[in-house]
């Protein structure tokens, strides 16, 4: 019986090492199988489309599909765009499923997303090992490019079309120094890979600078902020409540007033959406700006707009674009450059190669040397007025 | 001394509602021994459509009817849909499975649950809807109030404190001052001798039903008067309402009452006291500490605080 016993484990070991070897073994094949390119390449969008932060993905999604149904043709491609989901509730756990799914798919030769840093951190290994390059319209996290106090937690496969916290931690500290010149910040995350980054890169610059900071943690399903508001202290000035769900840094701002504390809430891109964080006063950190005064993207508002009836023009909706844009015109590339097939390896290593002249986020894009980041980008703060409209003040 | 009140306030806001929610689940176990874990759904139900009705009457900046009547109206309408749903839920997808294993009608109840919310998704979307209070007279509501030493409790949390608490007074009243509500009890507490007794199980159940949805509409509008709502916060709020109802003894309807207010006093003590060098910090990890209550609860007393022993005939 324990002979019996022992030669089972034994079999049952070898056919685990078995399999991951021919796993990976295929992982490697298919990222040098050739792929026609008369055929529908399979686009995968992978960002959140319900709970918390389902706006995020939902208006992504829109300006994905905008660009594909524009594009596409204009590159000589055929396109299918696909959404997979990954609410933020859930933690990591959809983007390594949709990550194994897209990496079995034949026709994805290269991926948008994830939408959100933990789900980069999550999946970009297994998206490195296929050779399939993904580019991430929101994912900021400063450890998915570079290396921060010995972490990196990203791979050369990952590419993001805008900026990480590395700048945008100490631009919004930066701000609250010089423009309003704090001298107690309350800094709060929410347990989870996005908020906890850019909580600590602000809290570090301002410490630096010699702020008082108050760290305060809640766990990422919190929605009544009230015993937390009784933690901030009379005389703070700010609260930077880096969340990814609007609606909550607008609970935690009316909280605030309703038990009388003076502090304003400072949002990160996370919380940018005017039609649900609305606190006059209050600040919102973003990638991009405003690009309906963007005289360029006149037309492509226009276009996008006619698709999208009654719904209003974003922020993270344009960096989508962008970066269908570049998946698209490395494919493309690629795929001329073999003569009408194409590898994943090759669009891989096409994406470094791609600069477009005309952003739409305005002047051009091109790749940082250092990094797989864009280069010279910065982030942009603005502050919500009376009628709940976003100013750009810095 | 402020911290402590504001707390207080804070405590009974959050527990009123649970306790809401929590007598949903202990009116439908008491009648069938059945965990509804779609009640949470029905609850994120009632915050749409207290949304919608408000939106409705003109919006929270400039209603049509006065604001008194926007939430009372906003409240009743809540309360009815989620009342039919639930009549309808019980219909179609646990009546049917009545006599079969207890397992059957639980899993169905997990349908139900994933069924409400992908089919709210499907039908309004992702995007969180707030009723937006605070554009009331510039805040009123969230800045006129009761002056108890150096906090203000806010006309809004007052109202769902006293809402909350006449829900309650109500349901007490039903169920112990009528004779729907002793058929109620009679059927909670031995099913085939109510029948024998002539009671109409089905009415009783159906009633059961009605009034549980119609509280946890209730709940989901006291709840959205404050904070967001979204589709997919039906499963947390289902899970606290269940955990007080644990707490206070599944079954027993003062115990959901006092489970639900335990809880919530819980909640904002622990995030608002515990914290130190040594101990995990109370805003961080307060359900830790929540779960470690119930988990110790269960161990001293697994019928809760005011439910009853399991008594078996040898």
């Amino acid at each position: 019986m324990k002979k019996a016993f022992v030669f089972a484990l034994a079999v049952l070991a070898t056919s685990v090492v078995a399999a991951s070897a021919q796993g990976s073994q295929t992982a490697a094949a298919r990222s040098l199988a050739s792929f026609n390119c008369s055929k529908t390449i399979t686009l995968p969008f992978v960002t959140p489309l319900t709970g918390g932060a389902g706006f995020l993905g939902t208006e992504q999604m829109s300006w994905a599909k905008y660009a594909v149904k524009t594009l596409a043709p204009q590159l000589g491609l055929k396109v299918k765009l696909v959404g997979g989901d990954t609410p933020v509730e859930q933690g990591p756990a959809p983007a390594q499923t949709l990550a194994q799914k897209y990496i079995g798919t034949p026709s994805v030769l290269a991926l948008l997303g994830p939408s959100t840093s933990g789900a980069v951190a999550a999946s970009t290994k297994a998206y490195y090992a296929a050779k399939l390059a993904h580019i991430s319209p929101s994912a900021t996290r400063t450890d998915l490019t570079k290396t921060v106090g010995g972490t990196y937690e990203g791979t050369p496969a990952f590419f993001r079309d805008v900026p990480g916290d590395y700048i945008q931690g100490p631009s919004d500290a930066n701000f609250m120094i010089n423009s309003l010149h704090v001298k107690k910040v309350v800094i709060m995350d929410f347990q989870e890979p996005y908020s906890l980054g850019l909580a600590g890169a602000v809290e570090s610059t301002l410490k630096a600078k010699g702020v008082t900071t108050i760290r305060l943690s809640a766990p990422n399903t919190t929605t009544d902020y009230s015993a937390y508001v009784t933690k901030v202290p009379g005389d703070a000035d700010i609260v930077f409540f880096p969340t990814q769900k609007p609606g909550d840094a607008q609970t935690f701002a009316q909280q605030l007033i309703e038990q009388g504390k003076k502090a304003k809430v400072f949002g990160g891109d996370g919380s940018n959406d005017s039609s649900q964080f609305k606190q006059p006063g209050s600040y919102v950190s973003n990638f991009a700006p405003d690009i309906t005064g963007i005289a360029a993207d006149a037309k492509l508002i226009a276009g996008w707009k006619k698709d999208n009836p009654g719904k209003a023009v974003g922020s993270f909706g344009p960096p989508s674009y962008g970066a269908v844009q570049i998946a698209l015109t490395a494919i493309s590339k690629a795929c001329k450059a073999g003569g009408g097939s194409t590898t994943r390896a090759a669009v891989f290593h096409t994406f470094k190669k791609v600069s477009i002249k005309n952003w739409i986020l305005g002047g051009s894009f091109k790749w940082s040397t250092k990094s797989n980041d864009p280069l010279n980008a910065k982030f942009y703060i603005f502050q919500i007025q009376s009628n709940g409209s976003y100013k750009l003040v810095g | 001394m402020d911290q402590f009140i504001q707390l207080t306030v804070d405590g009974l806001t959050l527990g009123s509602v649970y306790a809401l929610i929590a007598l949903g689940y202990t009116l439908v176990y008491g009648v069938l021994k059945l965990l509804n874990f779609a009640h949470g759904d029905v609850f994120m139900v009632g915050t749409f459509v207290g949304f919608g009705v408000l939106q409705a009457l003109g919006g929270p900046a400039s209603p049509n009817v006065p604001i008194w009547l926007v939430i009372t109206l906003v409240t009743l309408s809540a309360m009815a849909v989620c009342a039919a749903l639930g009549v309808a839920i019980e219909r179609f997808a646990y009546r049917p499975l009545r006599d079969a294993p207890r397992i059957a009608p639980l899993i169905s109840a997990l349908g139900v649950s994933f069924f409400l919310a992908n089919s709210m998704q499907l039908l309004f979307g992702a995007t969180p809807r707030n009723y937006d209070l605070f554009e009331y007279h510039t805040g009123t509501l969230y800045l006129r109030g009761l002056h108890i030493g150096g906090v203000t409790v806010p006309l809004l949390r007052i109202i769902t404190i006293v809402a909350a608490f006449v829900l309650m007074v109500i349901l007490w009243f039903l169920v112990n001052k009528t004779r729907t509500g002793k058929a109620m009890r009679a059927t909670s507490f031995d099913r085939e001798a109510a029948a024998m007794m002539g009671i109409d199980i089905d009415r009783v159940i159906v009633f059961t039903f009605i009034l549980g949805s119609a509280l946890a509409g209730a709940a989901g509008v006291m709840f959205s008067l404050r904070v967001p709502t979204n589709v997919s916060i039906g499963f947390i709020a289902g899970l606290k309402g269940f955990i007080a109802a644990v707490i206070g003894g599944i079954g027993s309807i003062p115990g959901a009452m006092a489970g639900g207010l335990i809880l919530g006093f819980l909640e904002s003590y622990i995030q608002g006291y515990v914290h130190g060098a040594h101990i995990p910090d109370g805003t961080q990890w307060s359900d830790l500490y929540v779960f470690s209550v119930l988990i110790a609860l269960m161990l001293f007393r697994h019928q809760g605080l005011f439910g009853r022993p399991d008594i078996r005939k040898v």
